[in-house]
């Protein structure tokens, strides 16, 4: 499989008193669309920063497309299209001027600088605005500025740190759908905490907390670690028909029902049972009552609990996250081949 | 393409800067005010040296040290990071553009000012103009010990923003440090190198004709003072003593700064400058953005 990103027990601790990123070791095969997950602080926006050469690892290597990371390798840079957070700009350029000075930061001949930036202005729909200095723009604006910006080049590789952030549900809309076009022709890593974004968008993830890397597979590996134990039933009716239909339902084995919001009530399944048959025993009560059923539905996103659960087991390693062993094998075993 | 790029765009951004404007303006009314209230008194030596007084003591060294602190500190650093160095461009090619810009608004700004002033002070008929005439290479010689002294301040104004992340620091440090620069001279018998001094000699250099500067400088390098110079100039740069064997500073006791010598000056300034470029290189290669 070839790699477009790959790092090995990566770590960046800033002046000797911050862990950022705790020995991370990635791998974000060519093609995917990779979303980095992680709560604020977790050391997404710094892995980033390591790939561009931007920060220094204090240990371990980054590598894009099998070239090493670092502040003078231009050659990676050049291949990788990066939109960070809430992109600072410079306020007193227009966007064609921005845009030129890009194109020519990354020596873009201008026989195609010139038509590729007026094209990529009309996609991200600044056309408009080509007369206006940066400073001008709204959130949204700068952010489609920032995603033309990053793929002039036409990189192979596109690094958005937090696309959606502080964007109106059209503006995301738009980046999420771009995204989705964009990753048909190259590799695309999104690092973002909004859950939502990255199932709507992407194939494989990972999952940093706390500078380390706890879980990176494809988007299904990912929700087959899911247990989905418990899911609601919206009802139309009365109270009281509620009221008796969790009173039978509980007498079923396998079952534990309980009113959970208006006209709602949340079924648990117990562990050892099939779902399927406790769904099947709980729809036919449902349909000799006198209630409709509107829905069945999760109590949460299935990202979001897998997320969360990846977060909690973690949390609940405690010491045994330590993981002293496979770095010193691997170092002893370095050591044996230089002897 | 990149390193011409950050340089058109550091410039315009200077261009627009509010510092440099305003310093414009300023240097231009000052200028102005010198001019005319020394036309009729003044001869013309003293009338250019006293016009360049400002960029070399007070108070435009002030902006021009300032003027190299910005590009790498502060909140610059974010923008330069999202906007230019996450781009395939090397952390030297943007420091040597970015100086590079500086250094040109900044001598841009002196000879925008100062060359018509001078023009107009040497070639009007003035009363006091008679009997002191200056020489094209008096002229270009002061300029240009004044741009190579505007060129170290950028530079060490550079470096400062480098190693401290606060502009603020970095201007305060500056100002401590350059502040008292006569004291530290005078200790290490360098005092040929201060801005007061080479103010005080620029009368007699304006005076100075070509040919005559040319036989005694190679007079002056057959005697080897001027690498006796620069060997006690980096002596003083290492904490070292200057060697016993130094004569004390004759033009500097005689007034008359006839031993002034040109290429001492561009060493003494040259060689920091280039030290400043070095350092500010080998600390912003280190930083993390």
């Amino acid at each position: 499989m070839e790699l477009a990103i790959q790092t090995e027990h990566l770590t960046k601790i800033y002046g000797v008193r911050v862990i950022a990123v705790n020995d991370m070791t990635l791998r974000v095969p060519t093609g995917a669309v990779y979303g980095l997950l992680g709560p604020n602080g977790a050391g997404k926006t710094t892995t980033l920063r390591v790939l561009l050469g931007l920060q220094r690892p204090s240990a371990g290597f980054a590598k894009v497309f099998g070239h090493p990371c670092g502040p003078n390798a231009t050659n990676v840079r050049a291949m990788i299209g990066y939109l960070p957070t809430h992109p600072v700009l410079p306020g007193h350029l227009c966007p064609i001027e921005y845009l030129e000075l890009l194109g020519k930061l990354c020596r873009i001949p201008r026989q195609i600088r010139k038509p590729r930036l007026t094209s990529l202005l009309r996609a991200v729909g600044l056309l408009s605005a080509t007369d206006r200095r940066i400073q001008t723009f709204s959130t949204g604006m700068r952010t489609r500025l920032g995603i033309a910006a990053s793929l002039l080049a036409d990189p192979p590789l596109l690094i958005w740190d937090e696309p959606t952030a502080g964007l109106d549900p059209a503006a995301r809309r738009f980046t999420l759908d771009l995204i989705r076009d964009l990753a048909k022709s190259r590799t695309v890593m999104v690092a973002t905490h909004i859950l939502s974004d990255i199932d709507q968008t992407c194939d494989h993830v990972g999952v940093m907390h706390e500078g380390r890397m706890i879980f990176s597979g494809s988007m299904h590996e990912m929700k087959q670690r899911l247990r989905r134990d418990d899911f609601c039933l919206e009802l139309d009716g009365d109270c009281e028909d509620i009221r008796q239909l969790a009173e039978r339902a509980s007498q079923v084995h396998g079952i534990e029902i309980m009113p959970h919001e208006q006209n709602t009530v949340l079924v648990k399944v117990t562990e050892g049972c099939s779902r399927a048959g406790v769904i099947a025993e709980v729809l036919r009560l449902v349909d000799q009552s006198n209630l409709t059923l509107q829905g069945i539905r999760s109590t949460q996103n299935e990202t979001e609990f897998a997320y969360l659960q990846l977060l909690q087991q973690d949390s609940d390693h405690g010491f045994r996250r330590f993981d002293l062993q496979s770095p010193l094998q691997e170092h002893a075993a370095a050591s044996d081949l230089h002897v | 393409m990149p390193l011409q790029a950050i340089y058109t765009y550091e410039l315009s951004g200077l261009w627009k800067s509010w510092l440099i404007r305003a310093w414009l303006i300023a240097t231009m009314l000052l200028t102005f005010l010198i001019v005319t209230s020394n036309w009729a008194a003044t001869p013309t030596a003293p009338l250019v040296a006293m016009l360049l007084f400002p960029y070399l003591v007070f108070p435009w060294f002030l902006v021009v040290l300032l003027l190299g602190l910005n590009p790498v500190t502060g909140s610059r650093l974010e923008a330069l990071s999202d906007g230019i160095l996450s781009r395939p461009v090397t952390r030297l090619e943007y420091l040597l553009a970015s100086w590079a810009a500086r250094v040109t608004a900044a001598l841009a700004v002196l000879f925008v000012v100062i060359v018509p002033a001078v023009l107009m002070v040497s070639l009007a008929d003035r009363p006091a103009s008679a009997d002191d005439p200056v020489t094209l290479y008096g002229v270009i010689a002061s300029l240009a010990v004044v741009a190579i002294v505007m060129t170290f301040l950028v530079s060490i104004g550079f470096f400062a923003g480098t190693a401290f992340r606060s502009s603020m620091f970095a201007a305060a440090a500056l100002i401590l440090i350059w502040m008292p620069v006569n004291i530290v001279l005078h200790t290490f018998s360098l005092e040929e190198f201060s801005p007061i001094s080479l103010n005080q000699s620029l009368p007699t250099l304006l005076r100075t004709p070509w040919n005559e500067d040319e036989t005694s400088t190679a007079v002056r390098i057959a005697g080897g003072e001027d690498l006796q110079a620069a060997a006690d100039f980096f002596s003083a740069m290492t904490g070292g003593r200057p060697a016993s064997t130094k004569r004390e500073p004759e033009f500097y006791q005689q007034g008359n700064y006839e031993d002034f010598s040109l290429a001492r000056v561009f060493m003494g300034y040259g060689f920091p400058t280039l030290a400043a470029l070095v350092c500010t290189t080998a600390l912003f290669y280190r930083h993390d953005l």
